[in-house]
């Protein structure tokens, strides 16, 4: 059993092995500081999101753990290996570095053969590698022939070759339709039961926090959140979406609502109200409609996504993220 | 570990469009030189740089073809193995290999002798074809072969090969450099053939003095096993000093460099 693996069976991740750590992690590129004393704990075992918008500093930092670009300062540890030696963890680490880069005159079953004997990987894995990903029946085909979703997928085959005990895939679902995207959630959440540490990046947050149980957030090279999804949750206020019964007395309770101290703003669909963390509950809010003469038709609770929580936590309203990509359950 | 890195090189070395192209490529070229020598050699006398029929029947006649097309051999190497580094980056590969293989020295070795043997088999493969055209040749200009195949003429043979193997080896290494610092295949291929069929030209038609201290010209040296001028020894010095010299700067700089692409 791997670490990994033990990990998950206790689910216990106090006092945790890490995956990966790192401490005051920087590159600078000339006067340019892409990542800016990052500091990263990802438990062994978790699926973690790396998460912030385009440019923030997620590929350098993955590149950074991988031995593909050399810290301007800071140090860590993956797999218990030291950064500064990546021969010693990298044969327990399989990578999907942006996008897939194969050899196009090769078939996908010859790109991870070349892959397999540079890292000396038992060439035997290649074709169950080929079947988890769905590409057996195309193996033979050239890279060239190969759809964005197969290609994708080939990378994905090539990151799992190792049989690695810790997958890193930087935005897997980029240029993925939505079934993609739906598969590639699923091939994720089978990693995860395999028990290997995933970190997957992404700058569309809302597609991947499905999959996620933990997750770093990363804005202009800084790190702003880490922690498990549950805990980042737990501190995150519900909105609670409210619509009246009759649309022309929508301005009437926005202005109701606002001088009761609330923070609203347009919500999805017509009419609809969101009222954001005001600290009123959902009967309170029932009650104050009520008492000046509105009937609501709609008051619902909203879980606030990861994206919102993001947007909170960097109290900002990033045109990099997609917006109105609210994910989170209606209850 | 380098031969992971080597064995994983022939992976893409050994498709067929690549196989194919280049080793009928060199072989047509090399046969070519040994059709127009046969064809346009007088009986005797003045040859007006070409050699006569009588000297093709003396023991090297044999090898006269591919020697005299040393440095159309040395351009297509040259071209191959810049475009085999710098397509890595191109394609983005880079990223991939060096997660496999951390030890960039371990990975550019391994790379390094693959291209390399994989450019010397074809060439053999292009001497081969081209000796069977030279004698198909010489019976068609009724020139006697006997001497060709005598000890001396063996022993010139065996010698020429080594000479331009080591010659078309130096112009791989080059290009693995030069593909290695550009980091584009395109213009390492461009700025090689500029270099060596024109740059050195022109250098050595303004100051005479400095050919024989230029790469180009001290592989042509090795290749043709020393000239009347420079001798085989100083070619070979003066191109392995290049040779050591490119090859430190590419590994110095790819140790060290950040991957982005």
């Amino acid at each position: 059993m791997t670490v990994t693996q033990a990990m998950r069976g206790t689910g216990d991740r106090s006092g945790a092995q890490l995956a990966v750590s790192t401490s005051g992690l920087t590159k600078r590129f000339g006067d340019r500081t892409v990542v800016d004393r990052v500091d990263l704990a990802i438990p062994a075992g978790s699926v973690c999101g790396f998460v912030g918008p385009n440019g923030a500093g997620k590929t350098t930092t993955i590149r950074m753990l991988l031995g593909l670009i050399r810290p301007t300062a800071g140090g860590g540890s993956i797999l218990g290996g030291s950064l500064t030696a990546p021969a010693t963890y990298l044969r327990k680490v399989g990578a999907l570095i942006e996008a897939p880069a194969f050899y196009p005159q090769l078939s996908g079953r010859d790109n991870l053969n070349a892959l397999g004997r540079l890292g000396q990987l038992n060439l035997k894995a290649i074709e169950p590698v080929l079947g988890r990903v769905g590409l057996s029946d195309r193996a033979g085909d050239k890279y060239r022939s190969y759809s964005l979703g197969m290609k994708q997928r080939l990378g994905i085959a090539a990151a799992l070759l190792p049989d690695p005990e810790l997958l890193i895939l930087d935005e897997p679902t980029n240029g993925l339709d939505p079934a993609g995207i739906v598969e590639m959630r699923g091939l994720i959440r089978s990693f995860a039961d395999d028990g290997m540490t995933v970190l997957v990046s992404s700058h569309l947050i809302a597609e991947i926090e499905q999959v996620c149980d933990y997750v770093v957030m990363i804005r202009a090279g800084r790190l702003v959140h880490q922690g498990t999804v549950a805990d980042l949750s737990a501190t995150q206020q519900s909105d609670v979406l409210v619509a009246p019964e009759h649309d022309e007395d929508r301005e009437r309770l926005a202005k109701i609502l606002a001088s009761a101290g609330c923070a609203v703003s347009a919500g999805p669909g017509e009419a609809t109200i969101r009222v954001e963390s005001s600290g009123l509950s959902a009967a309170d809010l029932n009650r104050l409609a009520a008492g000046n003469g509105i009937t609501l038709r709609r008051l619902a609770e909203q879980t606030r996504s990861l994206e919102r929580a993001f947007f909170a936590l960097t109290g900002t309203d990033d045109a990099g993220l997609r917006p109105g990509q609210e994910m989170g359950a209606i209850k | 570990m380098t031969w992971a890195a080597f064995t994983s090189e022939w992976t893409k070395l050994k498709r067929r469009t690549l196989l194919l192209s280049t080793f009928l490529g060199l072989a047509v070229a090399a046969s070519a030189f040994v059709v127009l020598l046969f064809a346009n050699a007088h009986a005797h006398g003045d040859g007006g740089g070409l050699p006569t029929l009588q000297q093709l029947a003396r023991p090297n006649g044999l090898v006269v073809g591919v020697t005299r097309a040393t440095m159309l051999l040395g351009i297509v190497a040259f071209g191959i193995a810049a475009a085999q580094t710098a397509s890595e980056y191109s394609l983005g590969t880079l990223r991939q290999l060096l997660v496999r293989q951390p030890r960039r020295i371990v990975l550019l070795a391994g790379k390094m002798l693959a291209v390399i043997t994989f450019i010397l088999l074809a060439f053999l493969f292009a001497a081969v074809v081209a000796f069977l055209v030279a004698i198909v040749m010489a019976h068609a200009r009724h020139t006697s072969t006997s001497a060709w195949f005598t000890g001396t003429g063996l022993g010139d043979m065996f010698r020429a090969l080594g000479d331009i193997a080591l010659a078309v080896a130096g112009y791989s290494i080059l290009g693995l450099a030069i593909g290695q610092l550009l980091r584009s295949a395109v213009f390492s291929v461009i700025a090689g053939l500029a270099w060596i069929i024109a740059i050195e030209n022109i250098i050595g038609r303004i100051v005479p003095s400095t050919t024989k201290w230029l790469p180009g010209a001290a592989l042509e040296t090795v290749a043709s096993g020393g000239t009347e001028g420079p001798t085989f020894s100083h070619g070979l010095a003066v191109g392995a000093v290049y040779l050591v010299v490119a090859l430190v700067a590419a590994l110095g700089i790819f140790a060290r460099a950040d991957v982005t692409a």
